[in-house]
């Protein structure tokens, strides 16, 4: 069963004619150059840039799903959060429950598993930029999605809550969850299900890391020379 | 700021109207004792009747709605455009409203209807809130939001400038003009009450948009993937502050910053949840309308517009100041 589906889409000057297909229940990797097309690609994967083209969840095009429906099938996780007011922590994570009639389930679930209980009555505006980005993944996780679209969560994250959400979206995908991140580090992309890889608005290869992230790609898309060697390994206790 | 203490608030906030309503009935040019404020308002005492009845309680109401409308104004705008800064007044809107009606006015029309001036000033604001929308599309920076207001508010001054000053208007026709630009609630009769009235309808259609306001001023993207129908919130949003702030600048011209401090005082004490955020505002509002009024009337008919720029401007800049 698919869980995303993009047919064509276009955005002038950022996303030429894509085509991607990704299962349920799988961890994907979007990596690319700086202005390759990440984040415009994961914004039409949310249905929140109007494209060329067509974008479908679960097999039903997104157009035709009524916006609270839209609410509880897919959620996407900006790059940077802008927090211009103090709403609390709690209160922001619970907006995730918006689409369900606000019943508030889960809220301290998230808290929890982000690591957020003791920043739960803070001001969101006074967050830094790793917290205010582990309260966007704690209210995405609230949502109960079954697809998640998230835009560079790793980058703002220190390495232990770095490894706490890959292991968190890698327990999401084993419960039939599609997770979708962008990341710049090719190392944890290698670790995921799925790469796809980007290059000048264009899907350049999707598939197993192990089949996609090869030497001359590498070289080709980023222009950077891949071997493996041993390195630093940093895992959590 | 906790839920319990909050929940002082709206009430706290009734209250200090209620106070001010009193007050606003006792003070003027002739003083009323309590007692005769009460034989006032039940008709037994027939001047006192007619000091509040068809002079003091038509301006109470119009001061309430101009509050309420302009407060709530504020915060559906702060909530748009993800600004504490934007209000009617600093981006253009109430110049739009005022520029509408001047512009009847000049023309001749305004004594053809009752309806004109808030059909203007509704007109004259929309183009403004247009203009505002165009030039601020791309992220509402607060530098954009200030520049693209500063740009409107010149325009519109030159605007009502030119009516001023290349119309020949009699000496009633300027005077009406020069009410709307220093805004004030002289000579408000009850047929201003009815006019400004829709306020009502309008401030109780904000009332379900509480909840998906709180999402929006988080951002639009975010609340749109969240569930939020953002376009439609968005318009029904730009719909309402406008035609709220364009009642209350036919009915009073333009009463600045009412719409700036009023929620940015109740975002400070209630936090920044829309739910509590409108109600409080519309009270407030009317009673932070009500008391500048008072004290307009209080200090030899100074008119209500210097008043609530007075105490705005000040505070404007030392919000400013905290920002940086």
């Amino acid at each position: 069963m698919t869980a995303l589906t993009i047919k064509n889409a276009t955005v002038p000057g950022r996303l030429a004619a894509v085509d991607l297909d990704l299962p349920r229940g799988v961890l994907v990797g979007l990596v690319g150059p700086n202005g390759s097309g990440k984040s415009t690609l994961l914004q039409v994967a949310a249905g929140i840039l109007p494209i060329d083209g067509s974008v479908a969840w679960s097999g039903r095009e997104v157009d035709g799903i009524p916006p609270l429906e839209r609410g509880r099938m897919t959620n996407w996780v900006p790059q940077e959060a802008r927090f211009e007011f103090g709403f609390s922590v709690r209160s922001v994570i619970a907006q995730a429950r918006y689409a369900h009639g606000d019943d508030n389930a889960g809220i301290e679930e998230a808290l929890a598993r982000f690591d957020l209980g003791s920043l739960a009555e803070r001001p969101v505006n006074r967050l830094s930029g790793g917290e205010r980005m582990r309260v966007l993944l704690a209210r995405a996780f609230a949502t109960g999605a079954g697809l998640h679209l998230w835009d560079e969560p790793l980058a703002p994250l220190d390495v232990k809550h770095g490894l706490e959400i890959l292991v968190l979206a890698r327990r999401l995908a084993d419960g039939n969850r599609t997770i979708v991140l962008s990341l710049h580090d090719l190392r944890v992309a290698h670790c995921l299900d799925i790469v796809v890889v980007m290059h000048a608005g264009t899907v350049r290869a999707v598939g197993a890391p192990d089949e996609v992230l090869m030497a001359d790609l590498l070289l080709e898309v980023f222009g950077v020379r891949a071997r493996t060697a041993p390195g630093l390994i940093l895992e959590l206790p | 700021m906790s839920a319990r203490a909050g929940a002082w608030l709206l009430p706290g906030a009734t209250l200090a109207l209620v106070i001010v309503v009193i007050a606003s009935l006792a003070v003027g040019d002739m003083a009323l004792a309590p007692a005769r404020v009460v034989d006032g308002l039940m008709r037994r005492d027939d001047l006192a009747a007619t000091i509040i009845w068809q002079i003091r309680l038509p301006r109470i109401v119009v001061a309430m709605l101009v509050g309420g409308a302009l407060a709530a104004s504020g915060v559906v705008m702060q909530a748009y455009f993800r600004n504490n800064l934007a209000s009617p007044g600093l981006l253009g809107v109430s110049a739009g409203g005022s520029a509408g009606a001047v512009v009847a006015i000049g023309l001749g029309f305004a004594g053809t209807s009752l309806l004109i001036i808030p059909a203007t000033a509704i007109i004259g604001a929309l183009a403004a809130t247009g203009a505002v929308l165009v030039l601020a599309r791309r992220g509402a920076s607060t530098e954009r939001l200030l520049l693209a207001g500063v740009a409107l508010n010149a325009l519109l001054g030159a605007v009502t400038s030119y009516v001023l000053s290349n119309f020949t208007l009699t000496y009633e026709r300027n005077a009406q003009v020069l009410f709307w630009l220093l805004g004030g609630l002289e000579d408000r009769t009850w047929e201003h009450a009815a006019m400004a009235a829709p306020i009502v309808l309008a401030a109780a259609a904000l009332w379900p948009l509480g909840r998906p306001m709180d999402l929006l001023s988080l951002g639009a993207a975010e609340a749109q993937s969240l569930g939020v129908d953002v376009r439609r919130l968005q318009r029904t949003m730009i719909a309402l502050s406008t035609v709220l702030t364009a009642l209350a600048t036919a009915v009073a011209g333009t009463v600045g910053f009412v719409g700036l401090i009023v929620p940015h005082l109740l975002r400070m004490l209630a936090g920044p949840e829309h739910k509590r955020l409108v109600p409080l505002a519309l009270i407030g509002g009317a009673a932070f309308v009500l008391a500048c009024d008072l004290i307009a009337r209080s200090a030899g008919n100074v008119r209500l517009g210097i008043v609530t720029s007075l105490i705005g401007g000040p505070f404007f800049l030392w919000l400013l100041r905290k920002q940086t």
